[in-house]
């Protein structure tokens, strides 16, 4: 199997540890654009599509398979396994973060350690668990989805009007970023809002930073309070910050506490 | 600017009044300004809604698709075009738009300026084309899957056939050389039999002589029964070549024949009709010699067989009759069947049982079929009926 391929992986940067990074829901690695240059210098910077999701190989995508998350931690695992060097630090954000932990329960020991951007192990509510949703905001998800199908290919692509503010991105990128397949798409929101993960990260005690924005609807503090709670070798860091995404609105912020907790595996190339 | 022109409403007037909904917000979603059409859509006044987030405005569906996706692509792309989102105004309704969005960075800071559309009969319209293409998708499924369950069973059909075709080639081989490679013994067993039959011989030898010449003859008849049955049952059917003939010229001579074969009966011939047949003598020949051989085996041996032969019109019929014990109401079902014997007692009489098959399939070769009546008072009766031409159906 070509893992490059299957989940478009790039690698960028050099050092004895790897950063993996893993996009969330909505998005694909160009979401780290904001992020990852900080850490070339001293890591080796693998980053990958989740099969479905960017440029990944889209017949790839088996829906027995990806019905789950753990066949999105397998896939985690192919990419540490052919593309990691020395010790393997996964920076997952949101349901990645998931992803993070469900691949270092099948595989342990490998992950060294993880960087979860606004996880949530839970997002529906339940008896004596806060996760911020209700059964029937997932359907109203769905529906939004759905209304946004038809025009898949033209929605989302920027707004034809002047000279925007200067994207992020390159022309190239402009319009493939955050692209889903639209029945992927649906599948995906149901695995990622559907699943509770509760009991596999219960315990899990790799080295953990729990990166935690000051308002996040996705993941409210109360839920990273949970985990912070839930992972017994974890660290706590609130970002100020609005929104779901503190990797793109915040990413100086989010660098910085990354760099402190990742001190232990930078290699003597260091600055 | 020239005085010439008309004279335009102010930018505040036009921002405010537009045909659509025009909103400012900060990065995080904090609106600055909205205007008035904006404001009527979602029942809040233009004050009241410079305290809220853009994003508290939507459905929880829109609300999670704006963090997941749509603030992501501002981010990234700088503007967004056409993406559908609901919101909820005061009094719990949702209305249905279509937005465009631009990230702008001025001197004081980054601006999100959106543009809203009211698109909730399109909205209407595109959700009964999604349903009709899910349907379509659906059928497409269904009719893909029938045909590949189809092309799989066509699959499976063709090879059976084909083993079916090799399996009647090799039977109908089989047969074949077997009875050519045992007529030729059996046929120097009778020539020598006869030949030792001609000279000095006690009754003895002369009776034993008449068993082996008898047997043979058995042998050789029911070589040639089974090579019709393989050729009927698994070949390509058994063959014949109609000629003109005298049909009851060709009965008059089997039935005197039979009359040699078996001495102890008494072999009727009765002719209907008259005129020529196109038939293939030798198979007729065949026909009347089963059923006599039949009757023999189980008619009363102290009454006559009677032998009828019949012209009529354009059919032509065949019948042998004789008296006796009726055949049971159970075995005429499957009379024709081969391997069929009337009773389970008989373990001997002259064939395997393949008699009254071949006498039907050489009735069906013939555009005919063959019929059987019998009780107990008027004897039992077999009817060959088939076309007197070829041409005919």
């Amino acid at each position: 199997m070509d893992i490059q391929r299957r989940n478009n992986v790039q690698v960028h940067g050099e050092g004895t540890s790897t950063l993996v990074f893993s996009h969330g829901f909505g998005c694909d690695q160009t979401m780290w654009h904001y992020l990852f240059q900080h850490f070339t210098s001293r890591f080796r910077v693998v980053l990958y599509d989740l099969v479905g999701a960017g440029r990944s190989d889209l017949d790839a995508y088996e829906s027995a398979k990806y019905g789950s998350l753990a066949g999105y931690a397998r896939d985690l695992n192919d990419v540490i396994d052919h593309f990691g060097r020395g010790p393997v630090i996964v920076v997952g954000h949101s349901v990645s973060a998931m992803i993070g932990a469900l691949a270092d329960r099948l595989y342990p020991h490998r992950i060294a350690a993880h960087v979860m951007v606004g996880p949530s192990p839970c997002y529906i509510d339940c008896e004596g668990y806060v996760g911020g949703f209700k059964l029937e905001d997932i359907h109203s998800l769905l529906h939004t989805l759905d209304s946004n199908y038809l025009g898949w290919s033209s929605a989302m692509a920027p707004a034809i009007m002047g000279s925007p503010g200067q994207p992020a991105l390159g022309d190239e990128l402009t319009n493939s970023f955050c692209r889903t397949e639209p029945e992927i798409a649906k599948q995906f929101a149901r695995v990622t809002f559907l699943s509770d993960n509760r009991e596999d990260i219960a315990g899990l005690d790799t080295p953990t930073l729990i990166l935690q924005s000051s308002d996040d609807l996705i993941a409210p503090l109360e839920v990273g309070r949970y985990m912070h709670a839930t992972l017994p070798n974890s660290v706590f860091h609130l970002v100020d910050n609005v929104g779901h995404c503190p990797h793109m609105s915040a990413p100086a912020a989010c660098a910085e506490a990354m760099d402190d907790f990742l001190k232990p595996w930078v290699g003597e190339n260091v600055d | 600017m020239s005085t010439d022109q008309p004279l335009l409403p102010e930018f505040e007037d036009l921002f405010d009044s537009a045909p659509c909904g025009l909103v400012v917000t900060d990065e995080d979603g904090t609106i600055l300004r909205s205007n008035r059409i904006f404001s009527i859509w979602i029942g809040i006044s233009q004050e009241e809604l410079a305290q809220r987030r853009f994003q508290d405005l939507l459905t929880m569906g829109g609300r999670i698709f704006h963090q997941t996706h749509w603030a992501p692509l501002m981010r990234m792309q700088g503007s967004v075009a056409e993406v559908k989102l609901e919101l909820k105004n005061a009094s719990g309704h949702t209305v249905t738009t279509l937005l465009n969005g631009v990230r702008r960075e001025h001197v004081n800071g980054v601006y999100y300026e959106l543009a809203l559309f009211g698109t909730t009969d399109r909205d209407k319209y595109e959700r009964e084309i999604l349903e009709a293409r899910r349907r379509a998708e659906q059928l497409l499924w269904e009719k893909t899957t029938t045909e590949a369950a189809l092309q799989q069973a066509k699959v499976e059909l063709d090879l059976a056939y084909e083993k079916s075709l090799q399996r009647a080639f090799f039977a109908e081989q089989m047969v074949a050389i077997a009875s050519h490679d045992l007529k030729n013994p059996l046929t120097a067993i009778k020539m020598a039999a006869d030949l030792l039959a001609r000279g000095e011989r006690t009754p003895r030898d002369t009776e034993l002589l008449g068993h082996i010449s008898q047997s043979s003859e058995r042998a050789q008849r029911m070589i040639a029964d089974l090579l019709d049955f393989a050729l009927a049952r698994v070949g390509r059917g058994i063959g014949i070549t109609r000629r003109q003939v005298d049909l009851h010229l060709v009965i008059e001579r089997s039935v005197k024949e039979l009359r040699v074969a078996f001495p102890q009966a008494k072999v009727i011939h009765k002719q209907e009709g008259a005129g020529m047949a196109e038939v293939d003598a030798d198979r007729m020949h065949q026909i009347i010699g089963n059923l006599v051989a039949n009757s023999v085996a189980y008619g009363d041996p102290g009454q006559p067989i009677t032998v009828t032969s019949t012209l009529h019109g354009e059919r032509a019929m065949l019948s042998v009759h004789n008296e006796g014990t009726a055949i049971p109401e159970s075995s005429l079902g499957n009379l024709f069947e081969p391997m069929t014997r009337v009773s389970e007692l008989d373990t001997d009489l002259r064939s395997v049982g393949l008699g009254l098959f071949i006498v039907r399939e050489i009735a069906r070769a013939h555009g005919g079929d063959v019929a059987v009546s019998s009780t107990n008072e008027t004897g039992t009766s077999f009817c060959v009926s088939f076309t007197r031409t070829g041409t005919a159906s």
